[in-house]
């Protein structure tokens, strides 16, 4: 990976170092605060684009799958938080890290907006599906489950996988591009390859 | 004779061609051309101003003191309406603004303005202008969050007030609940109000739940209603805090059979 302004990867001054953290955890919480607000235009059905699914792939595409895995789980965490713990949110965002980072887009696919829309597309059905799983084995093995039957909770993963994945891939790049464009240039020696 | 036959023979069509459109012409010239002017309203009819420039400007600036009219009135009226019902109901209850959605699409949840700075606990009773909207499952200083009654996860004790048939009514992720009798054969219609049952725990008795819309009494195990809730939840901008202590802790078990409100914050 070479930087742009062909600084050497290394040393980071303290104060570069700090501004790059506080830079990514600045978008994390900004996914987050997005994530319950219903801005007119955004809404699908009654479903909003995920934007923390958006962040971890940013973060995932070019990173190795154990990085992938624990921003996964660490945003996974404050996203159950905000909603609720069980079903949890980390398990679908584990995966989702792990997958994207496996796919090392850069040796196949070039490096452009379209393509990080298509795996967000195919990860936003990955989480929907894996959180319809858990809800799917609370059903079937707690006695005292709260959830409807399995017709129901399949048709309802159908309609809002559908309409989570569309709107996702579609606003995807407002959080990747910038993003991405701040780890090459400022922070390449964290990025893997 | 022969000369002018001949003419007329080369010549027939072109001057019929030409008589036509002379005489057309003259027709359109008496009758001040009326079919043109129409015609040509028609065609133009997408690009016409419909009044001076001025007078367009003036009237969107009426237009525009209208809709603001309109959008004070029915702000002042939805404001009255929730002081007056906020009168109605216990003194102590607390009205709070819906700011945000759940952060996810497996539940129904709502965020409200107001927190544990303003005395809000969990289990607390939300109700809004139609009716019951949810219970406070998490506050923050200012804010708390409420499980709507349309997740699939909420269980809310229910009765049909004309012929007290109970039941309860769980969620299923859009405007619509489902409620579930105990009786097999329940008197009950489409049209029937609906509304918290006294023998809930989690609920204060008799809000106003919603309509029944249809019926389904073959199904099994039990039969099931599908009711038009009366708060209109997607839409829903202000609602009312009201204090309630659940009778029992929600972790107690249930009896399978009791007739008992449900409406589960989450293990």
């Amino acid at each position: 990976m070479t930087s742009p302004l062909n600084l050497p990867p290394t040393p980071v001054s303290p104060r570069q170092r700090w501004l790059n953290i506080s830079v990514t955890v600045g978008s994390v919480l900004l996914c987050l605060i997005l994530s319950p607000s219903r801005i007119p235009g955004m809404e699908l059905l009654g479903v909003v684009p995920n934007w923390v699914l958006i962040w971890v792939v940013a973060w995932s595409v070019k990173r190795t799958p154990s990085q992938g895995a624990i921003a996964g789980l660490v945003v996974g965490l404050l996203q159950d938080a905000m909603t609720a713990p069980h079903p949890t949110h980390t398990l679908s965002l584990i995966v989702v890290g792990i997958l994207t980072a496996r796919l090392q887009k850069q040796r196949y696919i070039q490096e452009d907006i379209v393509s990080i829309a298509l795996i967000v597309f195919g990860m936003a059905v990955v989480a929907e599906t894996v959180m319809a799983l858990q809800v799917s084995l609370d059903r079937l093995f707690s006695e005292s489950s709260l959830y409807p039957s399995l017709g129901e909770i399949w048709q309802f993963h159908q309609r809002v996988a559908l309409s989570s994945a569309i709107l996702s891939s579609l606003w995807a790049p407002a959080v990747y591009y910038p993003l991405n464009r701040w780890w090459e240039r400022y922070a390449p020696q964290d990025l893997s390859s | 004779m022969f000369a002018l036959r001949r003419w007329w023979n080369r010549h027939a069509l072109k001057s019929g061609l030409i008589f036509l459109a002379v005489g057309s012409a003259v027709v359109l010239r008496q009758t001040d051309g009326f079919v043109l002017a129409e015609a040509y309203h028609w065609v133009t009819r997408p690009l016409q101003p419909g009044i001076s420039r001025e007078e367009r400007l003036e009237s969107s600036y009426v237009l525009e003191l209208q809709q603001r009219l309109v959008e004070l009135e029915s702000q002042n009226r939805s404001l009255r309406q929730l002081v007056e019902y906020e009168d109605a109901q216990s003194s102590v209850s607390i009205p709070a603004a819906v700011i945000g959605r759940s952060a996810d699409h497996w539940w129904q949840q709502a965020i409200l303005n107001r927190g544990s700075r303003e005395g809000v606990k969990p289990g607390y009773v939300v109700t809004g202008p139609g009716g019951l909207v949810g219970r406070i499952v998490a506050v923050s200083p200012s804010t708390s969050r409420v499980l709507l009654v349309s997740d699939p996860t909420s269980r809310v004790g229910a009765k049909v007030s004309r012929s007290r048939i109970m039941g309860y009514v769980r969620g299923q992720s859009n405007n619509r609940v489902i409620m579930e009798f105990f009786d097999k054969s329940p008197d009950v219609k489409p049209g029937d109000v609906v509304v918290t049952s006294s023998y809930s725990r989690l609920f204060p008795r008799d809000i106003p739940i919603g309509r029944i819309e249809s019926l389904d009494l073959s199904k099994s195990p039990a039969p099931e209603a599908t009711i038009q809730l009366s708060s209109p939840l997607p839409v829903l901008e202000w609602v009312v805090i009201h204090p309630f202590e659940a009778s029992e802790t929600v972790d107690d078990p249930l009896a399978p059979d009791s007739d008992s409100g449900r409406n589960s914050a989450r293990p």
